[in-house]
């Protein structure tokens, strides 16, 4: 009896002893994950270029970097054959955007589709994040001023600059969903100092939604959406929808897309779209970015 | 008789404890060179931990934790590359081979840790040699050693192969303290 209770405490030992000897080497790995909390990091890449088609995305150019976009929007699809489906009839819009920290970026651009210019800013105010202090979505302000640079028409007078002018404000609050699936709802507010009827609202809601999905890691397909919150919306109008696809080769990313809106810059493609998908009277387009390190 | 025992049992774990070395702060620098580029990238959040009783080795880095010069270099990591949102960390675990108690005499010691390296979700078991330095209060931990990037099934497109290197160098260096 007591021969055999020594018999088991010297295994039991044993035992302990290899166990002790062991143990730290097999789950060391475990052991320190479980001393190592996970870093809070935002997430990145909500989606691959600034735009989800027409609309801003999330997304703004890193500090001292210079993102250059040319897009293009042909005639309509329904033109026919001697315009070559709109090929013949392109617009364009040339726009530089600077980052000037990785939160706040400024911009210009010019549309050749009412000799338009534009001013921006574009602002990340919070940003998603995984971790211990997770937070759920990204939210984007963005603001640009419009200015049509047509010749003033002969019917309006007075005709003041101020009646070139038109705004936009819209906040896009974004979330990578996982690793394809990216979503962003977009409230936006337009005014315009000048309307062509008085039927038209100056001002104008909308809310728009936006994703995209990547079907591997350099293509995606996009859409958007906007949808109008304001009744009075001029006749012959139909809102806002664009599907597209994202391509990405190293540096630069080709956004290629059909949508009903005309013009590039908010005011054409929220508050007059131009064509509808209906009778076919959509546009293909690109937008081609390109980023250059200005500043390391 | 059990008392005895018990105090073994208990003096045995914390004597393990004890003998644990860890970091949260290691530094990981990696770096690829090509005619066409240069990529490099660091990381300072590498954690670790040493079992000074037996030479138990395992460490731990988060891919999105690496910063490149080149915003867009460092998207492209994590989204086309190491695709660091489904494999969010590399890690390594083994031990460090033939583990002597008297290598904590100040002077560098050449030592190879034998191991699982998991990255990208690929397992390879790799020895890598690196010196190990006991300054009083820490032990130092330096590596140079290579990754084949095909090893670990990243694949990088005939567009850009010309500008990424088919096999990256990455440097460890790290100060474990006592737990």
């Amino acid at each position: 009896m007591k021969m055999g209770s020594l018999i088991t405490r010297t295994v039991a030992l044993g035992l302990v002893l290899a166990a002790a000897g062991t143990m730290p080497a097999q789950g060391l790995l475990d052991a320190l994950n479980e001393a190592v909390e996970d870093p809070t990091l935002p997430v990145t890449a909500t989606f691959k270029d600034t735009r989800i088609v027409n609309v801003q995305s999330n997304e703004t150019p890193a500090e001292g970097v210079l993102h250059f976009v040319i897009a293009h929007r042909f005639g309509t699809l329904n033109s026919g054959a001697y315009e070559l489906w709109g090929l013949d009839n392109a617009q364009m819009r040339m726009a530089f955007d600077y980052g000037i920290t990785d939160r706040w970026a400024v911009g210009v651009a010019r549309n050749t589709y009412q000799k338009t210019y534009e001013a921006n800013v574009k602002a990340r105010l919070l940003r998603q994040s995984t971790g211990p202090n997770a937070f759920p979505v990204s939210v984007t302000w963005y603001s640009v001023a419009m200015a049509n640079g047509l010749k003033a028409p002969t019917d309006v007078t007075p005709y003041y600059f101020t009646h070139r002018l038109s705004y936009v404000n819209q906040a896009v609050i974004a979330r990578k969903m996982n690793e394809n699936l990216s979503l962003a709802l977009v409230p936006s507010f337009v005014h315009r100092n000048y309307v062509q009827t008085s039927e038209e609202a100056h001002d104008l809601w909308l809310v728009g939604v936006g994703g995209r999905y990547k079907l591997t890691s350099r293509f995606s397909i996009n859409g958007e959406y906007h949808h109008y919150l304001t009744q009075q919306f001029e006749e012959g109008f139909s809102p806002s929808l664009s599907l597209g696809v994202d391509i990405e080769t190293g540096g630069h990313v080709f956004q290629l897309h059909v949508t009903n809106a005309r013009g590039m810059f908010e005011r054409s493609f929220l508050a007059e779209p131009a064509g509808s998908w209906g009778d076919g009277s959509v546009y293909f387009g690109f937008n081609l970015s390109r980023v250059f390190t200005v500043k390391g | 008789m059990n008392i005895f025992l018990s105090l073994l049992l208990f003096a045995s774990f914390t004597l393990a404890n004890a003998q644990q070395f860890m970091t949260r702060s290691g530094q990981v620098h990696f770096f690829s060179e090509t005619p066409m580029e240069n990529i490099e990238a660091e990381n300072a959040q590498m954690s670790g931990l040493l079992d000074a009783s037996n030479g138990g080795f395992a460490f731990q880095v988060q891919m999105r934790a690496f910063h490149f010069e080149k915003a867009l270099m460092e998207e492209h990591f994590n989204e086309n590359y190491v695709e660091s949102e489904k494999h969010p960390k590399a890690t390594f675990q083994g031990a460090i081979k033939d583990w002597d108690n008297t290598w904590n005499d100040g002077d560098p010691h050449d030592v190879v840790a034998t191991g699982s390296f998991d990255f990208h979700g690929v397992k390879q078991d790799r020895d890598i040699a690196g010196t190990l330095t006991w300054n009083g209060k820490a032990w130092e931990i330096e590596t140079r050693f290579p990754v084949a990037l095909e090893d670990h099934e990243i694949e990088v497109p005939a567009v850009v192969k010309d500008n990424i290197a088919p096999v990256i160098d990455v440097d460890v260096k790290a100060t474990l303290d006592p737990r």
